[in-house]
């Protein structure tokens, strides 16, 4: 019983990840862009829109390590925060939280036949974290680049230890469909490497 | 404890069956005001976007979202004979609103009595993009199409972003009422 019930926590978290096999993180990317153009980038305010969750964008740890991460992954794809005027790139990012509703995992699992009583559903409530990562051309004011990750917060949102590595894993999946900007771009292993991708 | 450990292979492929099967089933439907005479609509624009929330943090503001749209509505308005026109003489504004809503379908298992044979709940993100055409010299609304389906892991992924907005764009539009 003990170890039954090990496994369906563990697969209520998993679920409360997102599902069974949903994607954790992904990016839009306008196709039409030549990211290597771009070098530089400067924060910039968010758009109004989703609106976002004060547990998470009040949290000034929440933020300073957002930021950070988000930093190291940018420098990781070969972009650098200008400390002058005129970057090439301007980003911001949403953290926003909603209600989802997930069906119990032993529910989904059942499969099988069932009557009266044995028949039945168990719906949990769950907060879902959405962290959006928006980049945009500073010249045309274009969106050029969107990563997202999403994440259950239940666990997160009292441990920054927790949510440290979390941010961490949302910045990185997200980033990692990225195209690399100049400061990579010119490095002709990276080249070979993303164009060979490409096709 | 009775019910044995399920097979997950088997699970997972029935789920995924199921919500291929689910998302064939899209919902397309449309209005049009009657009065409307639509023979005397030459030219369209489009309008201002939504400054409200569409359900999905990721769909918010999404410009690639917009511009697939507005391509695929494009080709379609261009197909019937309209020409894109600017807002200020247009004869029809454009509209588009998506919106996506978490929907339970609890598979027959909440019956208090009887047989549920291979039930398997499940939620899914669902999807209405709306389109509508306003007469822009009266302001009404003249004709509204839209599409209704479950999205579940559509917005992951671009391609299938693309993919369904097309569909859905084509599907809607097939509906517009033809121009004499």
């Amino acid at each position: 019983m003990t170890r039954l019930l090990t496994w369906s926590a563990v697969a209520a978290l998993a679920l409360a990840a997102g599902g069974c096999a949903a994607k954790q993180a992904g990016s839009y990317v306008e196709r039409s862009v030549d990211f290597a153009q771009y070098r530089t980038y400067d924060w910039a305010p968010p758009d109004p829109l989703p609106a976002a969750d004060p547990r998470l964008a009040k949290n000034a740890y929440f933020q300073d390590y957002v930021e950070g991460a988000v930093q190291r992954g940018l420098a990781g794809k070969g972009f650098g925060k200008t400390p002058a005027a005129d970057p090439d790139l301007l980003i911001h990012y949403h953290a926003s939280v909603t209600q989802r509703l997930a069906v119990d995992p032993s529910d989904r699992a059942r499969g099988g036949a069932c009557y009266d009583a044995t028949c039945g559903v168990r719906v949990q409530e769950f907060e879902a974290g959405m962290l959006v990562l928006d980049v945009l051309d500073a010249r045309s004011g274009r969106l050029v680049w969107r990563g997202w990750a999403r994440h259950g917060v239940a666990d997160i949102l009292n441990n920054p230890e927790r949510m440290a590595a979390r941010i961490d894993a949302a910045v990185a999946g997200m980033l990692e469909t990225m195209p690399s900007g100049a400061q990579l771009a010119a490095d002709p292993a990276v080249r070979v490497r993303e164009e060979g991708g490409r096709k | 404890m009775t019910w044995t450990r399920p097979a997950w292979p088997l699970a997972a492929a029935a789920a995924l069956a199921a919500i291929a099967l689910a998302g064939c089933a899209a919902t397309v439907r449309s209005y049009m005001d009657r009065r409307a005479d639509f023979s005397q609509y030459r030219t369209y624009a489009w309008g201002p976007a939504d400054t409200f929330s569409t359900g999905d943090p990721r769909l918010d503001n999404n410009t690639f979202f917009r511009d697939r749209l507005q391509r695929a509505a494009d080709a379609r308005f261009t197909a019937r004979g309209f020409e894109e026109a600017d807002t200020e003489s247009a004869d029809l504004l454009l509209h588009y609103h998506v919106n996506v809503t978490q929907e339970i379908d609890v598979n027959e298992m909440d019956q208090p009595y009887g047989y549920c044979e291979d039930c398997r709940p499940a939620v899914y993100d669902a999807g209405t993009l709306t389109l509508d055409l306003v007469d822009r010299r009266t302001g009404r609304l003249v004709w509204r199409g839209w599409a209704e389906r479950s999205i579940e892991g559509v917005l992951d992924r671009q391609e299938w972003m693309e993919r369904q907005i097309d569909e859905a764009v084509l599907r809607i539009l097939e509906r517009l009422p033809p121009r004499l």
